[in-house]
Formats: structure tokens, sequence, C-alpha cells
């Protein structure tokens, strides 16, 4: 099967294509031996193959990791960011705790739909109005804190009954949550690379005007971008509170800023329209494995919080490197 | 190479200079000058081997049609771009300009094309910005003062120094940035198209105010496309074609064929195709457009075949026409109907929905997607058709892509390049590819298509509008450059502050009539 | 008046008026809520979100977006608690002096990078909060200084403290500045429109390093001076400053297209967002309510300084008439109107 045969648009989410541009080169040969350095590094660490590391290592990746996915979504469209997904994570999990009385598959259609909700309407607000992205997932953070804190009392939400811990677990071997990450991953692969819907997202992330002026309805791509990030994100809610059997606001604090590390990381451009939900992926695992690699050495996850701050700059330095030419 | 090269192109500068040569000696060096300059971005050359000497107390035209350089030429004068070879002279030494800034301090000034006003300053603001002679507490009577002397000589009293930029008209903001240019005790102004907005009043009030910087020993470099221009205001003038200069002469005794054979280096017919052959049903039916604030009352038929110019000035409303039959003016009124049927403004989708194309001048704003690739540029318009159940057949996508390709002429082989790898004129027909062959009753709307394209890329481009018309398209297009009108236009209708003037056909038309119609205003009458 | 009500300066001082008032009639003449230890409650909060509110916003003038502050905040308390213990005043020197290093390194890198300051800050909070987190270990580190805190927060002048004076002359000094002087103008001017402010010949690199520089000193003195005043220096949550920040100066009158707005104006958005707190505190509504209010108040701004409002208005009213039209045809003449 030669190099044709693969559909190009899995080979441009795999980086397979080098660059024209000379600069553009030199930062793949960059993110491969800086690759290659983690996996000689990862090898030569004692105790990283190790079952306990590797598997506290994939559970919280998993997590991170859908909720990167979806954050992938609204960057490429040329958002940047959202500032509301871990709330989202948190109250779509403590939506579904609270309905479980209503049974698996209606506690779970029910939490869908609310993170989907909520963080379609903040699709909603910067498609049609193009009102500043940050702004508006800001003030989205400071409602649903709000509002959630009011609702719950600042307690947590405990389930009644076992109907979640089929949640828990392990599915054909494979932690749930793990499971969960790589079908997100794949299905949204699949949207971004072979449907309408993905490219015509890669296009609005590109230039929102030439889109409009090419006849798309960039509006309404942003809102599927917010809902598929929604999705995306009440799904890690609902597995989190499922694992710790509670839905609490503390769950996910933090996330955004990991997800978009992830996503930065794995090398989709803040600025929308290139990129793909493989390379968060990616960037989700490099991030777990530097902060693995810390931990056995020795750092504290205070360092490690450090590390993957530092290495976020060096990534934005380095990526708009290539796209100066 | 430099040795001979400067040789070379001392020995083309003097002999056009006959009458000063002798004076050579003993007078004072160029106030500024160029030597072998050069400059290229990517495979385009946009400069070469330029040199040139500009004496005090001189206007010299720059003149050349569209790409020949002289923009390029002004902005490594203005230290915007830095040359690949050669070196800019002030006082007969080299000097290093890399910032607008040490232009500033060199002596050199300029108002160009673009204007770089910004929106939220006030007038004032605005005219002493960046001014080397504003000390640090920047609010001072005697500024203040000077600021509104310099509009009044420019016959601009009424508009308000305190004032914020964004509430003026584009006539005026032109005005405030000249009035900027005049404040500057600049040895060397430049003028880059600067009466592209204006009125002919207005123009006459500025080559007033040049006539007085001149006997005041300072210089004048002035670039136009408008040949009346040169000829009222200038005393020499150097032509650049294809990036180098022509030759630089005296404006008395050259007469106008003369002049523009110079520019274009053939006679004018060659570049553009002949006229339309047939001329069919009509295809687009505009009545009573307007658009708040810009256009008023507009109404125009185009017909098969035929290509329709709409001429004016930036800021007339041409533009914003074209742009509003495309559906991106979302207060746009009026009736349009599109091979009869009604189309609903203020929707890019209902415009393409009844088969109207869009092809912006303005690529990188609104035309390509720089990042994807040129495969996924051109079938951009065409998901819809080759997707099953929301699916993209990429097959059928690539074959598309190969086909609209070879029709406008990008190689088949860039098809996985990005298209910001592209140079302008590919973009441009990047931009075309997208919007052809989708129906042949369609109608094309373009705006400024040869903007910052390269000659060789101009000719291409006009060949595949005559074609696609040939093919039953109708195509109506927006522009500011007088000899492209003139030359590709079937119908022409002319524009002055969005108010039509004229109508002509091909056979009627000639730049000076355009000219007068789009800076003159008419009564209501005429 | 009309010019008034549209200087966006002015809008956060009717706001302002507008809360006072139904403070005062909620209040009942009991006066309870309108007391001066309510105005002293109001600027000490002041005298903490003030200083990053006006860093944030001048960078947002310049169109860009700092969005480290959070970070520094933090950070600084730390630089300041560690090495203030003897001499409190080179605790916040150091801090001060950290922030402007700090803000500058960013500015370069945008500057030679060419990168936008969404991305580099972005990497800035993280950094900068995760080094936070390094050196107070999780936990809070205290400042010996009991002496100090109370000094920074005694009330002077019955409503102020030493650091809501330090505010409030930090605004004075950028008002002054951006209002009167050449290198304020060109602010606003990089602001508005970059290219144009650097063909004309402003230092647009020099004008963007150094606003990151005054944002980070500005977070700095501010994170200095509360620790001192809380006596203990911690890893504050990351976006805790940053929403109330941008939300005071958005509600001064920022706008997030650049070249617009003045320090006294945020100053009015920092006090609406402080009295609010305050008033909603002497009623008795959890804190949380404070939250959905600043989110609210946000989530308006943000609609009302988008970009498409215009069209989609438009569109909004067009449809409306439509379908007000019709139906009155409808219930005139009981069949479908014309107006097809």
């Amino acid at each position: 099967m030669t190099d044709q045969a693969l559909p190009a648009s899995l080979r441009d989410a795999w980086r397979l294509r080098l660059p024209f541009s000379r600069r553009g080169r030199v930062l793949v040969a960059i993110r491969f031996a800086a690759l290659l350095a983690l996996v000689i590094v990862a090898i030569m660490t004692p105790g990283f193959f190790t079952a306990v590391s590797l598997f506290s290592l994939l559970n919280t990746t998993s997590f991170i990791g859908c909720v990167a996915v979806g954050m992938t979504f609204i960057t490429l469209s040329g958002n940047i960011m959202s500032f509301a997904l871990s709330v989202t994570l948190s109250t779509s999990g403590i939506v579904f705790i609270a309905t479980l009385p209503l049974g698996l598959p209606g506690a779970l259609v029910v939490a869908f739909a609310f993170g989907a909700a909520i963080t379609g309407i903040q699709g909603a607000v910067v498609g049609y109005f193009r009102a500043n992205p940050i702004i508006v997932s800001m003030a989205a953070l400071a409602l649903i804190t709000g509002g959630a804190t009011l609702i719950t009392q600042g307690q947590g939400v405990y389930p009644q009954g076992e109907a979640a811990a089929a949640l828990k677990g392990r599915i054909l071997g494979i932690p749930m949550p793990l499971a969960a990450f790589i079908v997100t991953v794949v299905v949204s692969q699949i949207v971004l690379s072979f449907t309408r819907f993905g490219r015509q997202l890669y296009m609005v992330g590109s230039n929102w005007r030439a889109a409009l002026a090419a006849g798309l309805n960039p509006a309404r791509i942003v809102l599927g971008a917010y809902v598929a990030a929604g999705l995306c994100t009440a799904l890690a809610g609902i597995l989190m509170a499922a694992r710790y059997s509670s839905g609490d606001l503390e769950l996910g604090i933090g996330y955004d800023y990991s997800a978009i590390s992830a996503v930065l990381v794995g090398g989709t451009a803040i600025s929308g329209g290139e990129g793909s939900a493989i390379r968060s992926f990616i960037g989700a695992f490099i991030i777990a494995i530097c902060q693995v690699l810390l931990l056995l050495h020795g750092f504290s996850t205070q360092i490690q919080y450090l590390a993957i701050g530092v290495i976020v700059l060096v990534v934005i330095m380095l990526q708009t490197l290539a796209d100066a030419e | 190479m430099n040795a001979t090269a400067t040789a070379r192109n001392a020995a083309a500068v003097a002999p056009a200079d006959a009458a000063g040569t002798r004076e050579a000696a003993a007078s004072p060096p160029p106030v500024v000058g160029v030597r072998g300059l050069s400059k290229s971005f990517g495979p385009i050359a946009a400069l070469t081997d330029v040199s040139l000497d500009i004496a005090a107390g001189e206007i010299r035209g720059i003149c050349g049609e569209n790409g020949a350089g002289k923009s390029t030429l002004v902005k490594i004068l203005t230290g915007v771009y830095r040359p690949d070879e050669g070196s800019v002279l002030v006082d007969g030494a080299p000097a290093a300009v890399t910032t607008p800034r040490q232009a500033q301090e060199l002596g050199i000034a300029i108002v160009a094309q673009e204007l770089s006003l910004c929106p939220d300053l006030s007038v004032e603001d605005n005219i002493w910005l960046g001014s080397l002679r504003v000390p640090f507490l920047h609010k001072r009577p005697e500024l203040r003062r000077r600021a509104a002397e310099t509009l009044a000589l420019l016959g601009a009293s009424h508009i308000q120094l305190d004032a914020a930029v964004a509430t003026l008209s584009i006539g005026e903001r032109q005005l405030v940035e000249i009035a900027r240019l005049l404040t500057r005790d600049a040895r060397v102004l430049i003028l880059d198209e600067p009466t592209a907005t204006l009125t002919d009043v207005e123009i006459e009030r500025i080559f007033a105010a040049l006539q007085a910087v001149k006997r005041d020993g300072r210089s004048v470099l002035y670039i136009t496309h408008r040949l009346a221009e040169v000829y009222t205001i200038c005393d020499r003038v150097s032509v650049l074609r294809n990036g180098e200069l022509v030759t630089t002469v005296a404006l008395k005794g050259l007469d106008r064929a003369a002049l523009i054979e110079l520019m274009l280096g053939r006679p004018s017919g060659e570049m553009y195709p002949e006229e339309a052959r047939a001329r069919g049903a009509p295809a687009l039916v505009v009545e009573k457009l307007s658009l708040p604030g810009i256009v008023d009352d507009f109404t125009m038929t185009v017909r098969r075949g035929e290509i329709l110019c709409i001429a004016g000035q930036v800021g007339s409303g041409a533009a914003e026409i074209i742009a509003a039959l495309a559906g991106l003016v979302y207060d746009a009124d009026g009736r349009v109907t599109v091979n009869g049927r009604p189309l609903k403004l203020g929707s890019p989708a209902a415009a393409a929905r009844r088969g109207i194309m869009f092809v912006s001048g303005d690529r990188a704003a609104e035309g390509v997607f720089r990042r994807l690739s040129v495969l996924q540029n051109l079938v951009a318009t065409r998901l819809h058709d080759h997707s099953v159940l929301g699916f993209l057949r990429g097959g059928a996508l690539r074959k598309a892509a190969a086909r609209l390709a070879s029709s406008v002429g990008i190689d088949r082989r860039r098809l996985r390049a990005r298209a910001e790898e592209l140079s302008g004129g590919n973009q441009q027909k990047l931009a075309f590819g997208r919007s052809i062959e989708r129906q042949s009753d369609g109608v094309l709307l373009m705006n400024e298509p040869t903007r910052g394209i390269d000659v060789g890329a101009r000719a291409e481009i006009y060949r595949l509008m005559r074609s696609f018309c040939d093919e039953g398209y109708a195509l109506v297009m927006a522009s500011s450059d007088l000899e492209e009108i003139v030359g590709v236009g079937d119908v022409v209708i002319t524009l002055y502050r969005g108010r039509q003037v004229g109508h002509y056909r091909r056979s009627e038309v000639s730049m000076h009539r355009i000219v007068a119609d789009i800076t003159h205003p008419r009564d209501a009458t005429s | 008046m009309r010019a008034l009500l549209a200087n966006r300066s002015v809008r956060p001082y009717l706001l302002l008026v507008l809360i006072t008032v139904v403070l005062w009639i909620l209040d009942g003449g009991r006066g309870q809520l309108l007391t001066t230890s309510t105005a002293f409650s109001v600027l000490q909060q002041f005298a903490t979100i003030g200083p990053i509110a006006l860093g944030l916003g001048l960078s947002m003038i310049l169109r860009e977006i700092d969005l480290s502050v959070g970070g520094m905040l933090s950070l600084s308390g730390c630089i300041a608690v560690l090495s203030g213990a003897d001499y409190p005043a080179l605790g916040v020197a150091l801090a001060v002096l950290f922030g402007l290093v700090w803000g500058l390194f960013q500015g370069a890198i945008m500057v030679w990078l060419r990168l936008g300051s969404i991305g580099v800050t972005l990497g800035g909070l993280l950094t900068l909060g995760g080094l936070a987190y390094v050196v107070t270990g999780n936990l809070s580190i205290s400042y010996p200084r009991m002496d100090v805190a109370l000094a920074v927060n005694n009330p002077v002048l019955h409503i102020f403290s030493l650091r809501s004076l330090v505010a409030l002359a930090a605004f004075l000094a950028a008002a002054f500045f951006m209002a009167r002087t050449r290198v304020g103008r060109d602010v606003y001017a990089t602001g508005s429109d970059r290219r144009a402010a650097m063909v004309a010949g402003v230092r647009t690199s020099a004008i963007l390093a150094g606003v990151f520089a005054c944002s980070g000193m500005l977070a700095a003195l501010g994170g200095a001076l509360l620790s001192y005043s809380l006596a203990a220096a911690s890893g504050v949550a990351l976006t805790d400053a940053l929403v109330p920040a941008i939300a005071a100066a958005i509600i001064g009158g920022v706008s997030l297209t650049g070249g617009k707005g003045t320090p006294i104006g945020i100053v009015g958005g920092v006090l609406v967002l402080c009295l609010l707190s305050a008033g909603l505190n002497a009623v008795g509504t959890p804190p949380a309510v404070q939250d959905v209010v600043t989110g609210a108040v946000l989530f308006v701004v943000a609609i009302a300084d988008a970009v498409d409002l215009d069209p989609r208005l438009y569109a909004i009213r067009r449809y409306w008439t439509a379908m007000f039209v019709r139906r009155n045809d409808l219930d005139r003449s009981g069949k479908t109107s014309a107006a097809e």
C-alpha cells in the first residue's frame, strides 16, 4: 500500500508530510529529536514500565485527554480556548450522579445534553455575534461556578445505588477511561478528517471571512465545534464522577490548563485552522510521560506543574517560528 | 557585477539628464537616490537594479503600470522593506533606512497608498503621530495651531481637530494623511497615489501646496497612474517597467502616447483580449440598490458574455456594490434579479444559490485559506456536491480539484502545497478556480482582480475572464485601475461618491473620460 | 449630555451611582449599608483587584492581553514575603523588579518572534503559577512581620489604607501618563492600528515591551502588598484573579479591539465590581451570587462588544418586522400577506 493510498487528511493529521519551508522542516526535526529524547529517558528510567506508574498515568491522561480533544475543536475553529471546560466537567458529573435515579441510560443522556447545552450556548454567542471567546468562556466559568455552588450548596453529590459502578472497571481488559479516550479520539478524528463538517471547521478556523464569502455558515460551524467540546467534556465528567463515586465541583480543577497544554504541545495551532485530534492525543501523552518521569526522578508535583508551563511556553515559541515564514 | 552595474546605471541616468550634466559637477549631491536596488519576493523580482537621483527642489513623477515596482521602490526608501541588493543614498552618502522612524530622521516622509491613520485617535493626534518634533508632553498649543493651519492650506478647515478619524470619510482621511506629510519637515516628500479618493478641487489644492514645497527647496516624489496629473505637477518623470528603470526624462516635449509606450513597452492593445463576441440575455439586473451611507440608487443590467466594469475611486462605493451583490453587506437594500429570479441580499449563501460567484481582490482577507492546501482551497465551495451523508468523498474531490487546477493554469503538482506558499497571481487563480464551472449561466463578481499581481499573471487572468464570458458567464468587476477598465470592459459605469455618473460602451470610453467622471461631482440634472 | 453618556469612561461611574442608589434604597435609612466601613472594605478590595485590572487594561488597550497577571499575583507575593522579612520595602522592590523583568521578557518574545500575546502570556501564566506552586509547596508561607501587615491595612482618613492609596496613586500616574504624554498617545495608536502607527514612525516594539513590563510591575506591586496584608503568600488559583480583573477593565470602558479606554474608566469599573460585591455581602447573599453577577455582567458586555452585533441585530429586527407585518395582515384579512 503506497503512501498515496493513505487519505491526505490522515497524513496531515500524522504530520507525515514534510513542510515545504526550511524553517518548517527544522521545526519537525526539533520535535522529532525531542520525542526521541523523551523515549530514551523513559526507557532508561527504572520503574517507568511498572504497572503502577503506567496505570495511574493512563487514568489521569484519559480524563485530561478527553477534555483536550474537546478543546481541540474549539481551538481549530479559531477560538483559541475555553476557560469553562473544567467546570463543565465537574457539573456534568454532578448532573450525572444526581439523575442516576432515572436509570443509567437516562442519566447519561441528561448529562451529555447538559454538557452540550452549556457549552453550546457559549458557542452560539461566539459564533453568531462573534463575541470574544476568552471573555465569553470566563463569563461562563463564573456563571456556572456560581450557579452550581448555589444549587449544590458547596456539597458533593453522592450516588444512591450501584448503577454507576458499571462505568468503573474495565472493558475488554482496558480501563474504562482509557477506552473512552481512545473512542473519543477515533470518532473525533474521523469527523475532522472525513466529514464535511470537519473540513468546514478547518476553513472557518483558517479564515472566517473567506469561509463566509465561500458560502459557508461559520456561525453554525462554530456552534457545532463548541457542542462537540461539550460532549467530550461531559464524557470525561461522567467517567470521573463514576470513578470517584461522587459529583463535586472540586473535580476537574485546572483541567482547562492541562487540556490546552496537551492541545498546544501536540502541535495544534493556537490561531486555528490547523491541527487534529490525534495531535492532542499525542500531546496529552507527552505531558503525562513527562510528569511521570519527573515524579520517578524525585521531583514534586509542583515542579511537574512548573515544567508543563515551561514546555507550553517553549512549544508556542517554536510553533510560531515555523509559521513566521 | 557591482562595478559594471554601477557604470551601466550611471550611463543610464546621465544621457537623459543632458541638461543637467554641465551643472552636475558644481551642484550639490542629489537629496536622495538609489543605486542598483533589487528586491524579490520569492520567485517574483519586484525591482531589478534600479538607480535614480532626486535633486533638491524637484518634483519627480514615478510612472509605471501595476506591478512595475513603484510601491516597492517607495517602501524601500521609507524603511518598510530592506533591499536584497543595492543601497539608498542621502546627500550622496549611503544611508541605512531600516525603519520608518529612520526614514523620518533622514528627512524622508510619505503618504502611502494604504492610509496609516489610527481610527481611535483624534485628527490632531494623527497628524502629529510619530513625528520627531513632538515633545514628551504632547498637547502643545503651537502644534495644534500648526495642524489647523495645514488643514486650512488643504481647504480642509471643516475637519475638526478633535474628531476621531474613524468618523471621517475616506476623502477627509486622505487629506489628514497629507496634512501629516506637510507637517513633517521632510526634505523629500513621497506621495504614492495620493489622489485616489479626492475630487478635482481637492487635487488642485494639493498641487498648490506641493508647488509651495518645491519653492521651499524641498523635493517631491509623485507616484501615480494618472498621466494628466503627472503632466500638471511634475518636472521630470522616471518610468518603471517590470521592476526595471526604463528612463528618466523631462516632461516637456514628451507626448502622452510616448509616455504610455515607455510604461507598457508595447502598444497598449496586446495585454487585453478583444471585446465580447456576442451579447446575450440579461443575466444580472440591479435596481435601486442602496447601501446606507455609501451608495444611493444604483441601477445596472449585465448581459451574458459581457464584462461590465464599475469604475470609481476608493470609497466611491464600487467595491461595496460588488460585495453587496455577493451577499456580504448586511444592510443592503434594493431589487436584484439573477437570470430572472430574485436575489436575497445580505446572505452569501443565497448569492451562491443563485449562481453568483465572488472573487475578492483582497485575497488574504476574503479569498484564500492560507494554511489549507491548494486542493482544499479549490474544492472549498463544492463540498456538498461530493459528500454522502456528511462524509466527504476524497477521490471525487481530488479529481475535481485536479480538473479545476488545469482549467485555470495551476500546476497539478502544487495541489498538496499550502495555499500561502503560492505567489499572489497563483492565489488569485486559485480564487478563480474555486468559483468557476459551477454552471454556465453564472455571474462572476470581482473586486480589484489584479491588485498586487505581476504583469505576466495579469494577462493570463484577463484571458481567463474573457474565456469564461465567452462560455456564457456574465462578469462584473470593480476596479480603480483605469487602464484595466478601458482595456477589459465591454461596458463601463462610473461612480462618484456613491452615485452613478456615466454609462459607456467600449467604443465610447477613454481614461480621460473616466477620470473626469470619478473625481468631479455632477449636479443631479446632468 | 449625550456625549457624556457615549463616553466609555463615564459609563462605569453612572453604573456606580445606580448601584449606590439601589443600596441606599435597600438600606431603608437604617444606615447599615452605606457606612464608612463599607467604603473601607470596598477600597480594600479595590487595592487587591485594581492594580491587576490596570495592568490587564493597559495590555487590552494595546489590543493584546496579559493573561500572566494571574500567576504574577501569587508569585510576587511569594517573593515579597520571602525577601521582605527584615526590610519590607525591599520585598516589595524585589517583587516589582521581578514583575518588570518578566514583563520585558514576555514583551521581547512577542516582538522578536512576532507572536501573539495570548499564546505567550498563557505560557507565562502557567509558568508563573507553576513557580508559585513550587515555591509555596502547596502550603501558605507565612509572613512574620505582623506590624507590616497592620500598617499596610491601617485605615487612613477612615476609608483608605496604605494599600488602597498606593493603588490609587498608580491609577493617577497611569491616567496622567496616558492622557498627557506622547508615549501614552502612542500606546493608543499602537492599539488602534499597529501597522499604521509603525508606518507613522511610532516605536511599536518598544511600546509593546513597555506596556507588558508595566502590567508585570503592577501585578507584582498588587501581589506584594496583598501578601503583606494577609501576612501570608499562597498559590492562588490562577483564574480567580483574572475574571474580576477582565470584567473590571471591560466595564471600565476598555475595548477588546484596542485603542479605547482610560485608567480613570478602569477605576470606575473596579469600583463597580467591589461595590457590587460589598453590597451583596452586606445584604447577606452568598458569595456564589457574586460569581453569577460578575459572570452575567461579563457575558452581557462580551455581547455588547461583539464584532457581528450590528448585523445580527439588524437581521433580528428585519425578521421581527416581517413576522409582525405578516401577523398583522393575517389578523386583518385572514389571508397570508403579500410580503412574501
